[in-house]
C-alpha cells in the first residue's frame, strides 16, 4: 500500500509541470492565445458517470472570449487508452462559457485532456491534467 | 578441528537462511493494515455505494410492477421461439445466476458468445459483449430473432401476444388497444427484417405504417421483459460485509468474516494486481471496453469485439435515439456521444466480478474454465491476436498470491437481492 502511494505521489509530481502552467486552476495555451477554465457538473467528478463542463475560454489578459470552437480528445497516458466517450462543445452559453457534453471516466487515475481552441480561425491547444 | 567447526557452523547458516528464506516465501502472512486511501476504495466496492436504480426513461414502463409480471410471464416462456423449445430463461437461468455454464449459449442453435448474466444490467449504459444494445429492452429483443437463439420473428412474437387471453389483457392494461393483426393479406404468419430471405421479404411486402405498428408492440414485448430484468440485482457479500465492520472501526469482527488469504487477495485486487482499474464500482465493472489479450475460442477467427458493437447500436432502430424509444426528449448521452476508433478492436464489455463462482466458464466465448486461467492470462498478458492489449505489463504474481486473489474473488458470492418468487417461472 505504501508502494502505491509514493508511486502516485511521484507520478503527481513527475507529470504535472509537464501539462500545463497552471494558475488557480486555469491553464494558458501552448502559444499563450487563450486561458481556459471549467466547471464540472459533478463535484467531486465521479467515474463511470457520465456529465457535463462547462468550459471558460477568456484572453491571457481575463477578457472572456466569443463564438470559440472547442473540441476535446485525451486518455490516460500511462494506460495508453483514450477517453471512454467522445464529448462534444454543444452551447455557447455567453460571457465566454461553453458547454462540453459527454465526459466520463472510466477509471480512477491520471488523465489528460488535450483541449483545442479555436476563435475566428486562431487555434491554440492545452493539456488539462486530471487526477481521479 | 577449526576448520570442521567453521564447517559446521556454515552448514548450520546455511540451514537457518534456507528455513527464514522459505518462512519468508511461504510462511503464513498477515495484511497489513488499511490506509485512508485504501478505506476510500473499499467504500467504493462495497454494495452500499450502489446508488438506487438508474431511471429508463426510453421505457415508460421500466418500474411498473405490472409490466414486471408481464415480463416475469415472457421471460420463462418457450413459446417466443421458432419451435417452443427456447426460452429467455434457457441461457440465463436463475439458479445459474441468470447464465447457462455453456462457454457459448445454446438455443435453436449455438450462439456466438458466452451468455453474460443479466444482473444488474440496468446499471449499464451498454448489453452484450460488444455493447451493440444500449438498453434491457432493446437487447431482449435481439435475442428472439436471431436464428441461433430464439429463432423467432417479431410477427410471430406480436400475435403470439393477440392471441393468449392473459397476455393481451396484460398488454392493453400498460400499452392501450394491440393493433389487429389477423388480415393475413396485410400481416403474414411470418415476417421480420432479418437475414432469412422468406422473412425478409415477407417483411418488405408489408406497408411501411403495419410495420411500424408491429415494431410498436415487438418493442413493447422488450419493455416487459425489461421491466422484469430491472428486478435482477446482486445481493450483499462476505466482501460487503468485510467492508462495513472495517469502516465501522470493527476490526476484530471484520478478522472472522474473511480469511487472512482472501484479505491479502483484496490488497492485491486493489493494489498490485491493478483490477480495480476496469472492475471498479460496487458491481466490480466500468461497464467499458477493453481487449485483454484473451485468445480467440478454438476454430473461431479473433472476435472483432467493440469495434462493431458501435455501429451496430448506431444502427439498431431500438436504440435509445430511435422512434421507438418513450423519452420525447431522447436524452441519450451515452449513445450520443459514443466513441470508436482502433483501440476498440477486439475489445468486450468488463464483466462484474460479483458470483462468480456461479457463472463459469468465463471471457466473452467462455475460453477460460476456470477463474485460475482468467488470472494465469493478467499474470502472462500476452499480445493480443487483433488490436491491442492493454494489461501491457504482465502482472508477475507468484503462484501463491494468485490463490490469495482467486479466494478474494471467491468471496463475491451471493445470494440475488431480488424476491424468490421472481426467481422461478412464474406459476399462474
Amino acid at each position: 500500500m505504501a508502494r502505491t502511494f509514493l508511486r502516485r505521489t511521484a507520478l503527481v509530481f513527475l507529470l504535472f509541470p509537464l501539462a500545463a502552467s497552471a494558475e488557480d486552476d486555469s491553464w494558458l495555451t501552448r502559444s499563450g492565445y487563450y486561458r481556459i477554465s471549467y466547471k464540472s457538473e459533478l463535484q467531486p467528478i465521479e467515474i463511470n458517470r457520465i456529465h457535463s463542463w462547462v468550459v471558460h475560454v477568456e484572453s491571457p489578459a481575463g477578457e472572456p472570449l466569443l463564438g470559440a470552437e472547442i473540441s476535446v480528445a485525451g486518455g490516460m497516458p500511462l494506460h495508453n487508452h483514450g477517453l471512454p466517450t467522445d464529448p462534444k462543445m454543444t452551447t455557447e452559453i455567453g460571457s465566454g462559457d461553453y458547454l462540453l457534453e459527454g465526459v466520463r471516466f472510466h477509471m480512477n487515475g491520471y488523465w489528460e485532456l488535450l483541449v483545442t481552441i479555436d476563435v475566428g480561425g486562431k487555434r491554440d491547444t492545452v493539456i488539462v491534467p486530471l487526477n481521479l | 578441528m577449526t576448520s570442521i567447526i567453521s564447517k559446521k557452523l556454515g552448514a548450520l547458516i546455511a540451514i537457518v537462511a534456507l528455513l527464514a528464506g522459505g518462512w519468508w516465501l511461504y510462511g503464513p502472512r498477515s495484511p497489513s493494515t488499511w490506509t485512508e486511501a485504501d478505506l476510500a476504495i473499499l467504500q467504493s466496492l462495497s454494495i452500499d455505494n450502489l446508488p438506487s436504480l438508474p431511471p429508463d426513461p426510453s421505457n415508460a414502463v421500466a418500474d411498473s410492477e405490472t409490466a414486471a409480471r408481464f415480463g416475469h410471464r415472457l421471460f420463462f416462456d418457450t413459446r417466443l421461439s421458432v419451435n417452443g423449445s427456447v426460452s429467455c430463461a434457457t441461457c440465463h437461468q436463475p439458479e445459474r445466476r441468470f447464465t447457462d455454464g455453456l462457454p457459448k449459449g445454446r438455443g435453436i442453435g449455438l450462439s456466438g458468445r458466452n451468455s453474460r448474466s443479466i444482473v444488474g444490467t440496468a446499471y449499464s449504459p451498454w448489453l452484450y459483449w460488444d455493447g451493440r444494445r444500449d438498453s434491457q429492452w432493446a437487447q431482449a429483443l435481439s435475442p428472439l430473432e436471431d436464428p441461433a437463439e430464439h429463432g423467432g420473428n417479431r410477427m410471430q412474437f406480436v400475435r403470439l401476444i393477440g392471441d393468449d387471453p392473459a397476455y393481451r389483457h396484460f398488454y392493453e392494461l400498460l400499452f392501450g388497444p394491440l393493433p389487429d393483426f389477423n388480415d393475413r393479406r396485410r400481416f403474414p404468419d411470418a415476417a421480420a427484417p432479418v437475414a432469412d430471405p422468406t422473412l425478409r421479404e415477407a417483411w418488405q411486402k408489408m406497408t411501411v405504417a403495419d410495420q411500424h405498428s408491429v415494431n410498436i408492440a415487438y418493442a413493447n414485448i422488450g419493455k416487459a421483459i425489461a421491466a422484469y430484468e430491472r428486478l435482477i440485482l446482486p445481493g450483499p457479500t462476505r466482501f460487503d460485509a468485510y467492508v462495513r465492520a472495517v469502516l465501522s472501526g470493527n476490526q476484530t469482527t471484520a478478522e472472522g468474516i474473511l480469511s487472512n488469504e482472501e484479505i491479502l487477495g483484496l490488497q492485491l485486487f486493489i493494489e498490485e494486481a491493478r483490477c480495480t482499474e476496469c472492475h471498479n464500482g460496487p458491481l466490480f465493472t466500468n461497464n467499458e471496453f477493453h481487449n485483454t489479450g484473451v485468445l480467440s475460442f478454438p476454430g473461431d477467427l479473433p472476435d472483432r469485439g467493440r469495434i462493431d458493437g458501435v455501429r451496430l447500436v448506431r444502427d439498431d432502430p431500438f436504440n435509445c435515439l430511435g422512434e421507438y424509444s418513450d423519452d420525447p426528449d431522447r436524452n441519450c448521452p451515452e449513445l450520443t456521444y459514443v466513441r470508436t476508433g482502433i483501440e476498440l478492436i477486439a475489445a468486450t464489455r468488463t464483466p462484474s466480478l460479483r458470483n462468480l463462482g456461479e457463472t463459469a466458464p468465463y471471457s466473452h466465448k467462455g475460453q477460460h474454465e476456470t477463474l485460475a486461467s482468467v488470472l494465469d492470462l493478467y499474470n502472462r498478458a500476452p499480445l493480443a491476436m487483433i488490436g491491442h492489449n492493454e494489461v501491457e505489463k504482465p502482472l508477475g504474481l507468484s503462484r501463491r498470491e494468485l490463490k490469495w486473489l482467486e479466494a478474494f474473488l471467491d468471496s463475491l458470492d451471493a445470494p440475488l437481492a431480488t424476491e424468490p418468487e421472481w426467481l422461478t417461472a412464474p406459476v399462474d
